[in-house]
């Protein structure tokens, strides 16, 4: 088996980079535009499907392009297999905790009762 | 002219240490090598190697003030004092400027730098149209001299993995000949984090080349046939 | 990094090494991806508290007030900022466009200085 998959990695931190670049221009653009949200706004944005949807997205690709980034500065730099290796697992379960966060928060607004 | 080298004896040596000349140029020495070969005339225990004097070898690779270079493409006249003479970096120093390349040329014979071609040869040579040799412009060039592979960073931190910017120059030599038939298995080869995936397109093997050529083009042209097969 | 063969040094001492403009573009690159993942966890934390409540969402843009944070956030800018730019420049490499060497160059200068630029005037901003 391949763990460490050439081009896999290489398309994948394209592709979750051209979704985090899409949403941190139209993000960026609303903002210069003057376009604020009030609290009551933003709630209802991110409680509606399409907003819930778009969060999760656009942090499930901040991971995973932060987690094949990350893993490519440590084959670069950290040889110890004794070190490599926990090293990465730390990093995978701190960007696993981010994403259980994140799913946690928007259950909790996104389904009423929860 | 004052220069400063890099020098380690592994027979006196613990470790090396910078030795400063100062020389004057004859006015027929125009290069760096020359100047060079006139200071072994002077401390004939300074090792490098030269072969060819004329940008065709690649033997006489070094860093020259940080970047590295060919001695004997080196204008005397383009160098600032006092001029700072050191190995490829990274490579294995055997003595003084001269560097153990078995590495470097193990990745080279790893991309199979020959035609590979099953088919039944015919009655003469295989033949290119115009069109398909000038695809080998630009890669055909490369004489292996290392000064890319030395300059790159991700070949520093994986030596024995990355296969480096000289090998992935030739590989593409050989991916873009006409005459090939083994581009799908050459590119299966390379797919991997460590032998291309390595590269961060940073640009350090281009901007050294003393032939002009550019491996990190040639790495971006194998990454988008490498996209092409999958797709 | 490699340890060296018993007896044979090798020569890579980095400050005694002229890198070229795109180097730095590239380890810029890097040390702005290790920010912004370090900053990551918080956004999720941020992200949890803008929902919790009106009062919440209003102390958010309050808590990064004060030198220090603002300090921080100026770092978090210049990452973001940087990290994006020298990934667009990439994306467009790898497709072939400004990825000649006169071309990269310049690119590599303009990423570098519009990310201070952006770090600047929001330094401007928050620390005076
Ligand atoms: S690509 Fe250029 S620098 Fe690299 S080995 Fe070939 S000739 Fe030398
Ligand atoms: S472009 Fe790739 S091969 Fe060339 S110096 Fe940079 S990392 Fe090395
Ligand atoms: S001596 Fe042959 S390339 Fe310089």
């Amino acid at each position: 088996m391949r763990i460490f998959l050439g081009q896999r990695a290489w398309l994948l931190q394209r592709l979750t980079a051209l979704l985090i670049l899409l949403f941190v221009v139209l993000g960026a653009a609303g903002l210069l535009a003057g376009a604020t949200p009030s609290y009551v706004q933003w709630h209802a944005f991110a409680s509606s499907s399409l907003g819930a949807v778009l969060i999760v997205l656009f942090f499930g690709a901040l991971c995973l392009h932060a987690w094949i980034g990350i893993r490519d500065i440590v084959l670069d730099y950290v040889h110890a297999p004794g070190v490599r290796l926990p090293l990465l697992a730390l990093i995978g379960i701190i960007l696993c905790a981010v994403l259980l966060r994140v799913a946690l928060t928007m259950a909790a607004h996104f389904l009423p009762g929860a | 002219m004052r220069i400063s080298i890099y020098r380690f004896n592994p027979e006196l040596d613990v470790g090396p240490h910078m030795q400063d000349y100062d020389v004057d140029p004859d006015s027929g020495d125009k290069k760096l090598l020359d100047l060079l070969v006139r200071l072994k005339t002077i401390d004939d225990s300074l090792s490098f190697r030269r072969s060819c004097r004329e940008g065709v070898c690649g033997s006489d690779a070094m860093n020259i003030n940080g970047r590295n270079g060919l001695a004997c493409l080196t204008a005397l006249s383009t160098l600032k004092e006092p001029v700072l003479l050191r190995p490829l970096p990274g490579f294995p120093v055997i003595r003084d400027l001269i560097v153990d390349m078995t590495q470097f040329f193990a990745h080279y014979h790893a991309i199979r730098p020959y035609l590979i071609n099953d088919e039944q040869p015919p009655e003469r040579e295989r033949l290119q149209s115009p069109e398909q040799r000038a695809r080998l412009n630009g890669l055909y060039e490369c004489i292996l001299c290392a000064c890319c592979s030395a300059f790159c960073p991700s070949y520093w931190w994986n030596p024995d993995k990355f296969i480096g910017p000289a090998g992935l120059l030739q590989a593409y030599r050989f991916i873009s000949d006409s005459r090939d038939t083994a581009s799908a298995e050459r590119l299966a080869y390379l797919d991997d984090v460590y032998r291309l995936y390595r590269c961060r397109t940073i640009m350090n093997c281009t901007e050294v080349c003393p032939k002009g050529l550019s491996p990190s083009h040639a790495i971006e042209r194998i990454r988008l046939a490498l996209l092409r097969e999958s797709s | 990094m490699p340890t060296p063969s018993p007896g044979r040094p090798r020569f890579l001492k980095l400050p005694s090494i002229r890198f070229p403009i795109g180097a730095f573009v590239s380890i810029g690159h890097r040390l702005s991806g290790v920010v912004l993942l370090i900053g990551l966890p918080f956004l999720a934390i941020a992200l949890e508290q803008s929902l919790r409540s009106e009062a919440d969402f209003a102390a958010l843009a309050a808590q990064w007030a004060g030198p220090w944070r603002s300090l921080l956030l100026v770092i978090v800018v210049w990452a973001a900022a940087h990290h994006i730019l020298a990934g667009v420049r990439h994306l467009l490499m790898d497709l072939g466009i400004g990825s000649t060497l006169t071309r990269a160059r310049i690119s590599a200068w303009a990423t570098i200085v519009t990310a201070a630029l952006i770090a600047l005037s929001s330094a401007a901003r928050w620390l005076s």
